[in-house]
Parts: C-alpha cells; sequence; structure tokens
C-alpha cells in the first residue's frame, strides 16, 4: 500500500464516516494513482459506496483527509468536487427526466440569446459531448425514455463535458444487460486511454478481473488491502473480501428436526421479473434465497405475499392450493412478510410504535370496527419487550427510533400476527452490529419454535450462518440448491455469479 | 406538574384556543358597546349571546364539513367537490320535498335528512370510485366534480332559488326557551366533530386511513385494503357536505345552486389551520372546528369592528399562511428537540 502513496493522485489519508449507530468507514486509508482503472469491492455494508460518496461530495467526513495531487480538498456540497473534476455515475437516475438529452447535458449553462433557449446550439454542443465517449444518440428524446445504460453514457458524458477527470462508477452495471454492460466496460478502457481515472465499486467480481488495474478491498468499513489485480486470483480476492471475523461474531444456527411442509411454491413466474421459480419450506427451516442485485430475490417474495398481480404459478400453504391475489389472503393463509426497505414498505413513520406493530391485524382484533387501545399497547408491549426494542415505551414516535429498533418494530408486527410462515427480505440492511446479532438470535428462536422462514439477504456470511437451505437465483431464474453441508461462501458466490 | 404544562404549550390544539381566547379577548375590548332596545342595558358589541351564537353558526357549516375533508386530507388526497356537493345535495331535497309534499312535520325532516344524506354520500362515492378506479389524481376528479355537482344543481334547480317546508326550519331554529337564540347549529357542529374525533382515534378505518395518508406502501405490505379506504374518506366526505346542507338551507329556509360557492377553499383551508398536512398522514377533527372558527372570528372580527370589508379576503388569506408556517416552526423546532435529546433517525 505504501508504494502507491507517494505519487498517487487521489489519496484517503484516514477517512472516518459515521451514521448514527453505525461507523461506515473507519480510518481508510489508500491512494489512487491517475488514469488507472480502480476498484473498490467489498460486501454490503462494507463502506464501499459511502466512499463514492465521499469522494464526490455527497457526504461530509467525520475525520480524516482528501489530497488530489497532494493538495487538501474539502467539499462541501457535490458540486466543488465536480470543480474539481470529479464526477460520479449513478445507479439511479439523476437527471430531469421530462427534459431532453440536450436539455439535461446543457442544463447548468443553456446557450441562449437575448433569453431565448437556441435549440440548434444545445443540440450541437450535446452532440460534441456525446462524441467525446463516442456515443452517438438522438438528443432530443427525452431522457426519463433512455434505457438505463444510455443514461449512464449520458451521465458519463455530462461528467467528461464539465471537466472531470476521475469518473466514479457505483454498481453502473447491476441493471444493465450482458450487452450493455459489456458496452459499458468498453467505455470505461477508452476513457482509461485518454488518461481519465475511474473509480469503480461493484460486487461482480468478474468484471473487476476483466477491466480493472487495481483493486481496494473494504471489509466493515476497514481498509483491508490494496493490490494490483494482475497479484490476484478470484479465490484470494473473495478471502480478502470475506475474513474470518464474522463466524466469531454470531453464532450460526442449529438446525432443529423441520416438521411438516408449510409452504410450496411451484413455477412462480412474472414477466419481466423472475421465471419458473420453484421451492417449498418446512416448519423449522429457514431457506435463504441468494442471488446478486437484480437476481429477483425481492420480486420472488413479493409475489408469494400477493403484492405482484401479474404473477403466475402454483401456491400451496401446509399442502393446500392457494389463491393469493392481495396481501390479506397470504394473511389469511398465515404469511408474513417482513419487507427491506423499512421505511418505504415496512413503517409509517407518522404513526406511534404500538399503532404500527398492530396495524396488520388492527382489523381482526378489533370489536366491530372499534379499537381496543388498551389491548393494542398490551400486545406491543409484548413483542417490544420480546425483541427489547429501545426505547421500550410503545407511544414512541416510530420515526425517532434508531434503524436496528425500527427494524424490530417491522419484525413484531409480523411476529404479532402470528405467522406460521414469514418471508424475511434483508432484515440486517443498515442495522448496526449488536441489533444484527439480536436480529440473527431472534430469526434462529423463530425457526427453533416451528416457523417456517424463507429469508432473503445480500450478505453471505448471513445467508450461510442462518440456513438450513440455500436456493440461488441468477437473473430471475433458479441457478440451483445447495444443503447447509455443501455450501460455503466461494460455492454460493460461484453459483451466483454464473461461473 | 412542569412537563404537563409544557406538553399542553405545546400541543398545537392548545396554540389554537390561546389564539382563538385572545382574539376574542380583543375584540371584547375594542367591539365598543350598544344599548340594547328592550331591555335598556349597556352590551358589549362582540361579547353578547346573540353575536356569538351567530358567529358559532357561520361556524357550523364549514366545521360540518370540513371533518370530513380533514379525513381526505389525512388519507393524502384532497376534495374540492364538498360545495358543490352542499349545493347539489340542498337544491335536491328542496325539489323532492316540493314534489312529494309530505304532511307530517315530522314526514318532512324524515324524508329531508334520507334524501340530502343519501345524495351527498351518493357524490362522494362517485368522486371516490373516480380517484380509484381512474387513477386520477383527486384534485382532477373533484376539480372536475365541482363543477358538475353545482351545473347538474343549475340545471335541475334552473338557477331559481327553492323554498324548504316550514317543518324543517322549526327543527333546526329550536330555540330550547331562550328568546331568539338558535343553537341547533351549533350543536350539530360539536356532534360532528365528536363523531369524527371518535372515528378518528378509536376506530380500525379511522387508523387505516392515517396509515395510508402516512405510507401507503407500508399499508399495502400490511394488507389494507388501500381502494375501500379510499372510497370510504371521500364517502364520508360527502356525507359531512350533506349533513352541512340540510342544516344550511333548513336554516335559510331555501336552497339555491349557488349556495355554498368557495365553501371548499375554507373547509380546506379550516383543516390545515387545523395542522393537518397536505401530504397526508396528519390532522384531527377537533383541531379542523378549531381552524375553522378561527377563521370565522378572523372575519367576524372585520364586521364587528367596522373595518372596512373589502380586506376580508386578504385578512383570511394572510392569516392562513401565518398560521400554517407557525405551526411548521413549531413542528421542526419540536423535532430539533428530539433530535438534540439524543433520539437519532438512522439513515
Amino acid at each position: 500500500m505504501d508504494r502507491n502513496r507517494p505519487n498517487s493522485y487521489i489519496e484517503f489519508d484516514r477517512i472516518t464516516k459515521r451514521f448514527p449507530g453505525v461507523t461506515a468507514l473507519d480510518e481508510v486509508t489508500f491512494g489512487i494513482q491517475a488514469g488507472t482503472c480502480h476498484a473498490v469491492v467489498g460486501e454490503n455494508g462494507a463502506g464501499k459506496s459511502t466512499l463514492g460518496r465521499i469522494l464526490t461530495g455527497i457526504y461530509g467526513l467525520d475525520g480524516g483527509q482528501i489530497r488530489i495531487d497532494g493538495r487538501p480538498v474539502q467539499f462541501l456540497e457535490p458540486g466543488d468536487a465536480l470543480e474539481l473534476g470529479i464526477g460520479m455515475v449513478h445507479q439511479e437516475l439523476v437527471f430531469c427526466e421530462n427534459l431532453s438529452v440536450a436539455e439535461n447535458l446543457c442544463l447548468g449553462n443553456l446557450p441562449a440569446r437575448g433569453g431565448f433557449v437556441s435549440d440548434r446550439k444545445m443540440a450541437h454542443r450535446a452532440r460534441r459531448l456525446l462524441s467525446a465517449i463516442e456515443v452517438d444518440m438522438d438528443v432530443e428524446t427525452p431522457i426519463g425514455e433512455l434505457p438505463v445504460a444510455q443514461q449512464q453514457l449520458v451521465q458519463i458524458a455530462a461528467a467528461l463535458g464539465s471537466g472531470a477527470r476521475v469518473i466514479v462508477f457505483d454498481e453502473p452495471t447491476s441493471s444493465l444487460s450482458h450487452v450493455e454492460a459489456e458496452r459499458l466496460r468498453e467505455n470505461i478502457r477508452h476513457l482509461k486511454s485518454k488518461g481519465v481515472t475511474s473509480i469503480y465499486i461493484s460486487h461482480d467480481l468478474d468484471e473487476i478481473f476483466r477491466l480493472c488495474d487495481v483493486v481496494t478491498v473494504l471489509r466493515d468499513g476497514r481498509h483491508v488491502a490494496t493490490r494490483p489485480v494482475a497479484e490476484l486470483d478470484r479465490p484470494a480476492l473473495i478471502n480478502l473480501m470475506i475474513g474470518r471475523t464474522f463466524e466469531a461474531y454470531f453464532p450460526s444456527h442449529v438446525d432443529t428436526e423441520p416438521g411438516g411442509q408449510m409452504l410450496a411454491v411451484e413455477n412462480l413466474s412474472s414477466p419481466g421479473k423472475f421465471e419458473d421459480v420453484s421451492f417449498s419450506v418446512r416448519s423449522g427451516e429457514i431457506l435463504a434465497l441468494a442471488g446478486l442485485v437484480g437476481a429477483g430475490r425481492t420480486e420472488v417474495l413479493q409475489a408469494v405475499f400477493g403484492l405482484d398481480p401479474m404473477a403466475t404459478g402454483r401456491i400451496s400453504v401446509s399442502g393446500q392450493p392457494t389463491k393469493i391475489r392481495h396481501p390479506i389472503d397470504a394473511m389469511r393463509s398465515g404469511i408474513g412478510l417482513v419487507p427491506e426497505d423499512r421505511k418505504r414498505f415496512g413503517l409509517v413513520l407518522s404513526l406511534r410504535v404500538d399503532q404500527n406493530i398492530g396495524l396488520p391485524t388492527l382489523a381482526s382484533r378489533s370489536d366491530f370496527g372499534w379499537i381496543r387501545g388498551s389491548r393494542e399497547e398490551e400486545l406491543a408491549r409484548e413483542y417490544v419487550r420480546r425483541l427489547s426494542v429501545r426505547p421500550d415505551n410503545v407511544r414512541y414516535d416510530t420515526a425517532g427510533l434508531s434503524g436496528g429498533n425500527q427494524q424490530k418494530v417491522v419484525l413484531a408486527k409480523w411476529l404479532a400476527a402470528n405467522c406460521p410462515i414469514l418471508l424475511i427480505d434483508e432484515p440486517t440492511r443498515g442495522v448496526d452490529v449488536g441489533a444484527k446479532s439480536e436480529m440473527h438470535a431472534l430469526i434462529d428462536q423463530l425457526a427453533h419454535e416451528g416457523t417456517a422462514i424463507v429469508l432473503v439477504s445480500s450478505e453471505l456470511p448471513e445467508v450461510l450462518n442462518l440456513s438450513t437451505r440455500i436456493l440461488v437465483l441468477r437473473s430471475g431464474r433458479v441457478a440451483g440448491e445447495l444443503s447447509r453441508d455443501e455450501a460455503d461462501q466461494g460455492a454460493v458466490m460461484r453459483m451466483m455469479a454464473g461461473v | 406538574m412542569l412537563p404537563m404544562l409544557r406538553i399542553l404549550l405545546g400541543s398545537q390544539q392548545t396554540g389554537l384556543i390561546l389564539v382563538i381566547l385572545l382574539l376574542g379577548a380583543v375584540l371584547s375590548v375594542f367591539a365598543g358597546y350598544h344599548v340594547d332596545r328592550t331591555t335598556g342595558e349597556l352590551v358589549n358589541n362582540f361579547l353578547n349571546s346573540r353575536t356569538l351564537m351567530q358567529t358559532a353558526t357561520d361556524a357550523s357549516f364549514f366545521v360540518i364539513m370540513a371533518v370530513g375533508a380533514t379525513m381526505v386530507i389525512i388519507s393524502g388526497g384532497i376534495d374540492l367537490s364538498v360545495g358543490s356537493i352542499y349545493a347539489l345535495s340542498g337544491v335536491m331535497t328542496a325539489m323532492v320535498l316540493r314534489a312529494m309534499a309530505p304532511e307530517a312535520p315530522f314526514a318532512v325532516v324524515a324524508l329531508a335528512v334520507v334524501t340530502c344524506v343519501s345524495l351527498g354520500v351518493l357524490c362522494g362515492l362517485l368522486n371516490g370510485l373516480m380517484v380509484v378506479g381512474l387513477r386520477v389524481h383527486p384534485f382532477i376528479v373533484t376539480l372536475g366534480t365541482m363543477w358538475v355537482f353545482r351545473g347538474v344543481a343549475f340545471v335541475a334547480s334552473e338557477a331559481e332559488s327553492i323554498l324548504v317546508p316550514q317543518p324543517l326550519t322549526d327543527a333546526i331554529k329550536l330555540s330550547f326557551g331562550s328568546d331568539a337564540l338558535y343553537p341547533m347549529p351549533m350543536i350539530i357542529m360539536l356532534l360532528i366533530t365528536a363523531a369524527g374525533a371518535v372515528y378518528l382515534s378509536r376506530t380500525v378505518m379511522g387508523r387505516h386511513i392515517f396509515a395510508v395518508g402516512g405510507n401507503v406502501e407500508a399499508g399495502r405490505y400490511a394488507g389494507l385494503r388501500i381502494d375501500r379506504i379510499l372510497v370510504g374518506v371521500y364517502v364520508i366526505s360527502g356525507l359531512t357536505a350533506g349533513i352541512a346542507a340540510l342544516v344550511g338551507s333548513s336554516y335559510y329556509g331555501s336552497a339555491s345552486c349557488a349556495d355554498a360557492t368557495g365553501y371548499e377553499l375554507y373547509v380546506i383551508a379550516s383543516a390545515v389551520v387545523g395542522g393537518a398536512s397536505l401530504r397526508g398522514g396528519r390532522g384531527s377533527a377537533v383541531n379542523a372546528m378549531l381552524g375553522a372558527m378561527l377563521i370565522v372570528l378572523i372575519r367576524q372580527s372585520i364586521r364587528t369592528l367596522h373595518l372596512d370589508q373589502n380586506y376580508e379576503w386578504v385578512v383570511i388569506g394572510c392569516a392562513i399562511i401565518v398560521a400554517v408556517v407557525l405551526d411548521q416552526v413549531n413542528r421542526r423546532l419540536t423535532a430539533r428537540r428530539l433530535a438534540g435529546a439524543g433520539r437519532s433517525v438512522t439513515v
């Protein structure tokens, strides 16, 4: 690492970033050389996206220093980073989608004469910017109508057009097809030939070996290694990413004797999302759905819970064929879904803790439509105690809880509904290590009590620790199933990536 | 005791009540006096039973509608058609009564109640079904029905004002012995507000409205029947507009297609001054009543103080903006205090 530092173009020096309850980056130090394609890899939650956002000025620093060309820099807002020649290509759309490609490319500085925008000059400038990366497209098209891959090219053109010498790519190929991804990689190679530095954040190991010169590995917010890609092979890189800290901290799930079959899903398909997915779960089992981003894991859970009107296939609960068209049908059959993204899907932040916990079962516990407040509070108190939600006041505003405690409230909602089948989606995303270990213990305990659990998680150690069996999805199809004994990180990762 | 006091001062309800009392006190001081013709006593121009009752009566029509409109707003929607529903149910009820001409006073009242309320519910149902079925923003749907309903009332009544039978007026102008004071509209207003408050806080449907307005996705994931809940709030809004029409046309003795023009904006203003958020998830029936009272009181003060009445709208408009800004400042300060106390919100 040290040999990189004297002549590094960008230097990260003891970069620290804390979020409430989590230290996302802990004294990360490494350097990036000019004109290279530098990969930043790590598991979910390792801090790689946070690092990208710090370099582009989206997040502020809690400690440390960034130096560019030897000079310390400080970003107060995203525009500052761009002025220093650092642009970013995001996964999601950062344009005004109703405006045309040309308008978006010229937005900060529309060519105008006497207050009137000159469409001709604007189109000309846009074409020039796009031709710098050898892209040809209709600049009059509203950008929202373009596929994501094309939008990313426009983002690159926009960044270069504003003078960027460094471009940060955050998982750019995660929502692209193979052909589109290859074309994007071609563009990035082309950038390198023009002396532009690329920072490539990814968890797709294949890409890194095909594209990048140097790789930096982060784990749990700490810098693990920075090495030339040529010095590494795949197993070595995987070992660097995984480390050996996890098992020590999180006791692994002890298998119980599984009971009868609770949920069977056959030939479940949904156009454009997933195809022909079949699996079954028995009482006391934890079936993990593993896969890369975009493999269709969350979508499968949504379909089983009746949230996907386009889904086709057969679902049986306890051996009985069941039609599930609405979450109510799923709930009646004893299925609960603990969704990912607790703020969007899991909680009504404007309601109190007890009101959130009671929400799915409010109607069934009411007396002819009247809420029994005392009963609601009592129920909430029971689960708040059982999951040790802090603070333990059930009349607390949900918005005031930390991420881990909010996640517990979402789980409490479905425990309070007494579902014998639980679909759990990313239960530990964005929660701190302590809450994570509590969450694992809870899921484990639920299985012991006979709940059939389908778990989706992007964290492989979590999947390996908790699951009885692992079903791997790749691009919307079942890639294979691994039993607990067959599964290790390498095997699952290979199956996820299809190599 | 001290935390109790802080909660009281911090709550928006107390704030509204304080402002209303303060405005009332200021009005009483500056209103001046006149000599009562019959008793010869000196009477405050504002602080006398007749003016107060008249102010409450003026407020009652807004308040009754605002209770329903608040539920729509809590659900994240908006209902611009309540004034037109008022006019349409009033006019149609008067026409039905004229056509059927029931004899017995009880029959008149019963027929009026059933007709007016069902018409309101029907209009609300239409709004709700269109909002849910056509997937068009409620602002557009109810903007359309605002004109359609009033247009139907206009065509049906041929723009004439239709008298309502005397028994209805007698019923709403029950004076309970006290001379020439008619508290029925106010009593109905209080009953509706109480019913709305109980509905919102104690029933499953009420809680579902808050949930859908706060986060419709989380509601869907919790298995709520979102469509039913949304249709429900527009039906309730129509219902309260129908009740307001019944009270209003009975009180004034006639119904016309021009009744309640512009009321929808007063009604929405009342809900918003009462702290309802147009983004949904927040609001209260009692606060909407207080909001309506504040607006009516401001209007009344212009009259009582003999200010230029032409400025009425300017003053009311400013008051609404000030009230909402103050509410937001208060909320932000509270949020900051919560954050300062170490309760963090994770990103």
